[in-house]
């Protein structure tokens, strides 16, 4: 009996032997890298050796995965190296952008202003979405005002220029109306705090991601309009990059209507791949430069990430006008001479060099002062703007001197659409 | 063949397996004492003779990463990662500048425009008495 147990026991040493070798056999070799930035060796390329770089101010030699992704950079078990990831696969996701893109020498606490990403993320728009719950609670009575009180994150900005100087968690669970609800339930789906809804022309991430890792510029179209070919959900993943298609901006803007009677959501079908007919929903106007260029060549950085202020709605952000570019009757758009290498307007062109910004070249800028870093004035008074997802270089006039009789106090697009609006 | 009996057979086996046992267990416990943990990077660099840098020359080390400056008054040497976040930085006409966050750096390392906040910082250059160059890191 006693030999019996003996090699009872032996068998199972041998096999726990085994199975310990053979377990500890597959592990990969690991491939150390030690990142400039942290000093500390990690051995995520073990794995991920063949990740595209995400962009060129994040090179992997300096900055290594793990300061952005979290996780454990020792691990050679996909499992355990994976399961202290900030946001899962995507760290800018607005509940942990502050542990991975934070910091005071990165996006956040920055003494120079226009580097503080998140805090004017954070508090944009198109973050809190204060407007659009403010307005359907205005609209049902359970509110007073079109003021806002409330957001999709409490935010606070004592300093905050706009007189809105906080904006309460919105909570659902409070409010009595149950058209509320089903507005929080069918329209609450493209702030940037909430993953995308099913299908592939609504495919974005949250956060930052939702803008800056375009994976719509990832899908493409082959032969007629509309027949998707790729996913892009893998090519385009590990990206970040300032250059954003119209169809990334679509897949929260015009994308459909509110149906105000059932609080529904009406989207349209399929892509927005075909700019003439996609690009705006059917009822929109719109002229030439509008559906020809991207949402980035008119809207600036600071109507689409804020401005830090806490504001009532997209209205109130929006500033960008016909006239910002083409100028009234009576006045020529602004311009601004760069003489100052520091100018905010070379980092910018550094960031995507669609074209070749130098000292001395007059570029328009904004009635707020940003600079449209990718126009020039032209010798004979026209100007030309170089299209900021693809280069493309176009020449247009000001309107002064031209046959157009617009009056100069009104210069809503509406009113330019009234000439210029282009028919489908 | 030899006949072999049940309890023979189970005595062999078992001393087999033990033995098999032991020596996967002596191989780990040897895999896991010859465990090696990465190398810290270098601090200091071989240049070889100081006879290969002409007065007058200016020298990219890409590994280091560093500029090597061989001046009348003798050799100096500035680190080219950049003080903001470590990326390498490039020359650009007479400035260095840094394709990560466009800092730009004079060609002392001085400060021209951020997001860095110190300058490059200088490396120490040590020449032996048979003409040998080290550069050291820290």
């Amino acid at each position: 009996m006693q030999r019996l147990w003996f090699a009872i026991a032996s068998t199972m040493l041998f096999m726990i032997s085994v199975l310990a070798w053979r377990t500890e056999s597959q592990h990969p070799r690991p491939t150390a890298l030690t990142p400039t930035l942290t000093g500390k060796v990690e051995y995520c390329l073990t794995c991920h050796v063949d990740l595209d770089e995400i962009s060129p101010s994040h090179p992997v030699e300096t900055f290594g995965c793990v300061i952005c992704h979290g996780g454990e950079p020792l691990a050679l078990d996909a499992d355990l190296a994976h399961a202290s990831m900030r946001g899962g696969a995507n760290p800018s996701d607005l509940a942990v952008v502050e542990s991975s893109c934070g910091g005071d020498i990165c996006h956040s606490g920055s003494a120079a202003v226009h580097r503080d990403h998140i805090q004017r993320v954070a508090t944009s728009v198109q973050a809190t979405y204060a407007g659009a719950i403010a307005n359907i609670r205005y609209t049902f009575g359970e509110q007073a005002s079109l003021s806002p009180t409330f957001a999709i994150n409490a935010v606070t900005d004592s300093s905050s220029q706009t007189g809105i100087t906080s904006l309460e968690e919105f909570d659902l669970s409070s409010e009595s109306n149950p058209l509320i609800g089903k507005f929080s339930e069918n329209c609450l789906k493209c702030h940037l705090g909430v993953e995308a809804s099913s299908g592939e022309e609504n495919a974005r991430f949250t956060g930052c991601a939702a803008c800056h890792t375009p994976l719509q510029t990832f899908i493409r179209k082959e032969g007629e309009l509309g027949a998707i070919v790729t996913s892009g959900a893998e090519e385009g993943l590990h990206t970040l990059t300032t250059v954003i298609s119209y169809n990334q901006c679509n897949t929260c803007h015009n994308r459909g209507n509110y149906d105000l009677r059932t609080m529904e959501f009406l989207q349209r079908a399929g892509h927005s791949l075909d700019r003439l007919y996609d690009y705006y929903q059917p009822v929109a106007q719109f002229t030439q430069c509008e559906y020809t260029l991207d949402c980035i060549d008119c809207h600036t950085r600071t109507e689409a990430m804020g401005d830090g202020d806490i504001h009532a709605n997209q209205k109130d952000i929006e500033y960008v006008q016909c006239k910002t570019c083409h100028g009234t009757l009576t006045e020529l758009p602004q311009t601004k001479t760069l003489t100052n290498p520091d100018d905010i307007a070379f980092t910018l062109a550094s960031i995507n060099p669609v074209t070749d910004l130098k000292l001395g070249d007059t570029i328009l800028v904004t009635e707020k002062g940003e600079p449209l870093w990718n126009t020039r004035v032209l010798p004979d008074g026209n100007y030309t703007l170089f299209a900021k997802a693809n280069g493309q270089q176009f020449i247009f006039q000001p309107v002064m001197g031209s046959d157009c009789k617009q009056d100069p106090a009104r210069q809503d697009s509406n009113f330019c659409h009234e000439c210029h609006a282009l028919e489908r | 063949m030899p006949y072999i009996s049940r309890r023979n057979f189970l005595k062999l086996a078992s001393r087999t397996l033990l033995a098999v046992s032991g020596l996967l267990g002596l191989g780990s416990l040897v895999r896991f004492l010859g465990y090696q943990s990465e190398p810290d990077s270098p601090t200091v660099f071989d240049l070889g003779a100081a006879a290969n840098y002409p007065v007058g020359s200016h020298t990219f080390l890409p590994d280091i990463p560093a500029l090597l400056q061989h001046s009348e008054s003798g050799f100096t040497a500035l680190s080219l990662t950049c003080t903001h976040l470590g990326c390498t930085v490039q020359q650009n006409g007479s400035e260095l500048v840094c394709p990560c966050h466009k800092s730009r750096f004079g060609g002392a390392g001085k400060i021209l425009h951020g997001p860095a906040q110190k300058p490059l910082p200088a490396l120490r250059v040590e020449i032996s008495p048979d003409g040998q160059m080290t550069l050291q890191k820290s």
